[in-house]
C-alpha cells in the first residue's frame, strides 16, 4: 500500500493506493488518525484501493470516530468497487459519508 | 311413514270379510287411500290442503277447516279451508273457540246441534252468512306434541247433524293427517339441513382449494391442516417466486367456525396476492395488517408467520406477528425457538416504519424449520396431557430419519390417538434445507482438493493466497463479482488465523484446500495453532460500530455455510466454508 496526503482548500485529502490489508493497515491507521487530529475536514480518496479487508475498514471507522470526537469532518471519496463492496457487506456504507468525486467532497 | 299399499287387505292375516263388515271395511279403505295420498307429498301446504279436502269429503261435511298452532304456541291460524266460505288466514288466540279448547285439552268434541249450545258464537255466522248447525272437532297431535285441529261443519245429508260414527271417523283420519303434517315438517327441516350441509361442503371445498397442493420431494416445504370442525381458522401456503425462492406462511385466526374461516380465507388470499410482488416478509405482513385493520371485524385477529427460503443456500428470512414461536431443528440436533417480533395482525396499524415487521435471517444449515398453530402444542395426547413444544421436539427427534412429510404426520397422529373430538384446528408446516444432502459430511475436507496451498501464517503472505483464490474461483465458473466476495471472505479467514489463532507467532503455517463440485465451492482452512474459542468467532453484528469483529461477520455474510470441524491432525483448527453458486439462476 502507498499513501499520500494533499492539502487543498483547507481540507486534507488522504489518498490510499493498493491493498489495504492486515499487512498495510497499521500504516493506514497511523496516517488516518494523524490527519484527523485537527478539527478540519478530512477526505479519504479510495479510488485507487484495489483491496481492503476488515482491518483496513476498522482503521477508517476508528478515524471517523476520532474525527467526530475532535469536532472535525470525515468523509470517503470515490470509493473503488472493491472498497464499496466491503463497506456494503460490512453494512457500513450508510455509516460513512461517501462523495463521488474529490471536488464534490471539497465543496460539501 | 308410508300408507297401506294398494290391495293392503290381502296381507291382513285376519282376512277381512267385506260383506260382513261393510262399514269398517269402508273406513279402512278410506284410511288407506288417504294415507296413500298424504304419503306422496312432503310439502306442508299441499299436505294439509289434501288432508282437509279428503276428510271433508269422506265425512260428508258441508265445510271444513284446518288450524295449526304457530311456533310460539300462542296463536292458531287457519291454514286450509273447504266449503262455501273461505276462512283461510283467520287467526285465533290459543284456547279460543271450540277449536282452541280441543287443542288445549287434546280431546275431540262434537256439538251435535249448535242451537242447544249456549257457548256457540253466532257472530261468525252473522259475518259470513253461513248457517252452522252441527260441529265436529278433533285435535292433531303426535307424541304429545300439539300441532292443531280439524273442524268440520254440518253434515251434508239428513238433518245436517253429525253422529258419534262421524266423530270416530274424524278422529281416525285426523290422526293420519297429524302424522302427515309431522312428516312434512320433518322433511322441511331435512331439506333446510341439506341445504346448509351443501353450503358447508362448498365452504370446505373452497377452503381446501386455498391450501397448496403437496409437492413431491425434493421440494423443501410441506404442510398439514386438519380442521377441528368442518371449516378451519388456520391456514398455510407456499409458492415459488421467479428467482426460484419459496415464499411460505402459516396463520391462525382467533376463534373457530365460519367467521374465522372467512377471515382465514381473506388473509390467505392477501398473502398469495401481495406476496407475488412484495418479496419482503416483514413488509408483506405489515401490508396485510393494514388491510385487515381497514375492514376490522371486532375482536378478531390473526397470528401469522411468513418467510422466504433461498433455495440456493438454505437461508431464510422470517417475520412473526404474534404467533407461537417456530422451532428450528438444527443439524446438530439442538432446537432454537424464534419468538414473535410484532403483535397479531388485524388489531391496529403498527407504528414500525417502512421496513415493516422485523425479520430474522438465518441459514437452515442442514436443519428444518417447523411452524405450527397452538392446536398442536395445546393438543391432547392419549394420556390426556398436552403435547407442548417439548412433545413436538421429542417426536421430531424420534423421526429425524424420516422424510419431513412423515415427520409432521407423526406429530399429528400422536394427537389423534386419544380418539376425542379435537377442539382446535391443527396445522404444521415444515421447511427443509434444500441444500441438505448436497454436502457429504463424512467426506468433508477429506477428498482430493482441486487446489491445496500451504503458506506461512504471516500478514505479508496473504496477498498471493488471495490471488490463488480468485483464479481458482473464476476457473470453476464463478462470476467475477462472486469471486471477489469469496476473496474477501477467505482473506478474512486467513487474517483470523494470523491474528487470533497464532497470535503473532512467526513460524506458524496454514493450509487452504479448495474443492469445487456440483455448483458448490468448499474451502477448508487448516492451522496447527491452539484451539480458538468458538464463542468468539460467532458473527455478532455490533449495535454501535466499532473497529473490531467485522471479519467474522463478513465471512458469514458471504459464505452459505461456515463451521469448525474437528481437526484431522488432532490439533489446530479446521474451518470449513461453503458457497453454492451455479444453482442460482442469476449466476448460471
Amino acid at each position: 500500500m502507498k499513501h499520500e496526503v494533499i492539502k487543498k482548500q483547507a481540507a486534507s485529502i488522504v489518498v490510499l493506493k493498493g491493498d489495504v490489508d492486515l499487512e498495510s493497515s497499521p500504516a493506514a491507521r497511523e496516517v488516518l488518525l494523524k490527519s484527523v487530529e485537527g478539527a478540519g475536514k478530512v477526505l479519504v480518496d479510495l479510488s485507487r484501493v484495489t483491496y481492503i479487508d476488515s482491518s483496513g475498514v476498522a482503521s477508517l471507522v476508528e478515524a471517523l470516530q476520532a474525527a467526530k470526537r475532535n469536532g472535525g469532518r470525515f468523509a470517503l471519496v470515490a470509493a473503488s468497487d472493491p472498497t464499496r463492496r466491503v463497506l456494503e457487506l460490512a453494512r457500513l456504507d450508510k455509516v460513512f459519508t461517501i462523495y463521488t468525486t474529490v471536488d464534490e467532497g471539497l465543496q460539501a | 311413514m308410508k300408507g297401506l299399499p294398494p290391495g293392503g287387505e290381502r296381507r291382513d292375516p285376519y282376512k277381512l270379510d267385506r260383506r260382513k263388515t261393510p262399514a269398517l271395511t269402508g273406513h279402512l279403505e278410506l284410511l288407506a287411500k288417504m294415507s296413500g295420498h298424504l304419503a306422496v307429498t312432503l310439502n306442508i301446504e299441499d299436505t294439509i290442503e289434501k288432508a282437509l279436502e279428503l276428510i271433508t269429503k269422506y265425512v260428508d261435511a258441508e265445510a271444513g277447516s284446518l288450524f295449526l298452532l304457530e311456533d310460539d304456541g300462542l296463536r292458531l291460524t287457519c291454514r286450509a279451508s273447504v266449503g262455501p266460505v273461505n276462512i283461510r288466514g283467520i287467526s285465533l288466540k290459543s284456547g279460543e273457540g271450540i277449536v282452541g279448547q280441543c287443542i288445549t285439552e287434546n280431546t275431540s268434541r262434537m256439538v251435535r246441534d249448535v242451537s242447544t249450545e249456549s257457548n256457540f258464537a253466532h257472530s261468525v255466522d252473522e259475518t259470513t252468512g253461513f248457517h252452522t248447525r252441527s260441529i265436529l272437532c278433533s285435535p292433531m297431535s303426535t307424541q304429545n306434541i300439539r300441532l292443531g285441529a280439524i273442524e268440520l261443519i254440518n253434515k251434508k245429508d239428513g238433518d245436517g247433524l253429525f253422529s258419534e260414527t262421524d266423530l270416530m271417523m274424524l278422529q281416525t283420519l285426523t290422526a293420519a293427517a297429524a302424522l302427515a303434517v309431522r312428516n312434512a315438517r320433518m322433511a322441511e327441516v331435512l331439506v333446510h339441513q341439506e341445504r346448509v350441509n351443501r353450503e358447508i361442503e362448498l365452504a370446505i371445498e373452497m377452503q381446501r382449494s386455498l391450501l397448496p397442493a403437496a409437492r413431491p420431494a425434493p421440494f423443501p416445504v410441506c404442510g398439514i391442516n386438519l380442521p377441528a370442525y368442518e371449516v378451519s381458522g388456520d391456514f398455510y401456503d407456499f409458492f415459488e417466486l421467479d428467482d426460484g425462492h419459496i415464499y411460505f406462511s402459516l396463520g391462525d385466526v382467533s376463534g373457530k367456525g365460519m367467521d374465522a374461516a372467512l377471515l382465514m380465507s381473506k388473509t390467505a388470499s392477501l398473502f398469495r396476492c401481495v406476496g407475488k410482488t412484495l418479496h419482503e416478509p416483514g413488509t408483506l405482513m405489515e401490508t396485510i395488517n393494514r388491510e385487515l385493520c381497514e375492514t376490522a371485524i371486532h375482536g378478531m385477529f390473526v397470528t401469522m408467520v411468513c418467510g422466504i427460503l433461498d433455495t440456493a443456500t438454505g437461508s431464510v428470512r422470517l417475520a412473526n406477528a404474534g404467533h407461537e414461536p417456530p422451532l428450528l431443528h438444527r443439524a446438530d440436533g439442538s432446537y432454537i425457538q424464534l419468538p414473535a417480533s410484532a403483535p397479531p395482525l388485524g388489531i391496529m396499524p403498527l407504528d414500525i416504519g417502512q421496513d415493516g415487521i422485523r425479520e430474522e435471517q438465518f441459514t437452515l444449515d442442514g436443519g428444518t424449520l417447523y411452524i405450527f398453530t397452538d392446536g398442536v402444542t395445546e393438543g391432547r395426547l392419549a394420556s390426556g396431557e398436552r403435547l407442548d413444544v417439548q412433545g413436538i421436539k421429542a417426536i421430531i427427534t424420534r423421526h429425524a430419519g424420516d422424510p419431513a412429510a412423515t415427520r409432521i404426520q407423526s406429530v399429528v397422529s400422536t394427537l389423534g390417538e386419544s380418539g376425542e373430538q379435537r377442539h382446535d384446528d391443527i396445522t404444521i408446516l415444515a421447511v427443509e434445507d434444500p441444500t441438505r444432502g448436497m454436502i457429504k459430511n463424512d467426506a468433508a475436507c477429506g477428498a482430493e482438493p482441486l487446489v491445496s496451498l500451504t503458506f506461512p501464517a504471516r500478514a505479508e503472505e496473504l496477498h498471493p493466497v488471495r490471488e490463488v483464490v480468485r483464479e481458482t474461483c473464476e476457473k470453476c465458473g464463478c462470476p467475477p463479482a462472486l469471486a471477489q466476495d469469496l476473496v474477501i471472505a477467505i482473506g478474512e479467514a486467513c487474517q483470523n488465523v494470523v491474528r487470533h489463532a497464532y497470535k503473532g507467532i512467526d513460524d506458524g503455517e496454514a493450509r487452504l484446500d479448495i474443492q469445487c463440485r456440483d455448483g458448490m465451492l468448499e474451502f477448508c482452512l487448516l492451522d496447527t495453532a491452539p484451539p480458538v474459542d468458538r464463542e468468539k468467532v460467532k458473527p455478532v453484528w455490533p449495535k454501535e460500530i466499532h473497529p473490531g469483529g467485522l471479519g467474522v461477520c463478513l465471512i458469514h455474510n458471504i459464505m452459505d455455510r461456515v463451521e469448525y470441524l474437528p481437526s484431522p491432525a488432532g490439533q489446530g483448527n479446521l474451518l470449513r466454508m461453503i458457497k453454492f453458486f451455479k444453482r442460482h439462476k442469476d449466476e448460471t
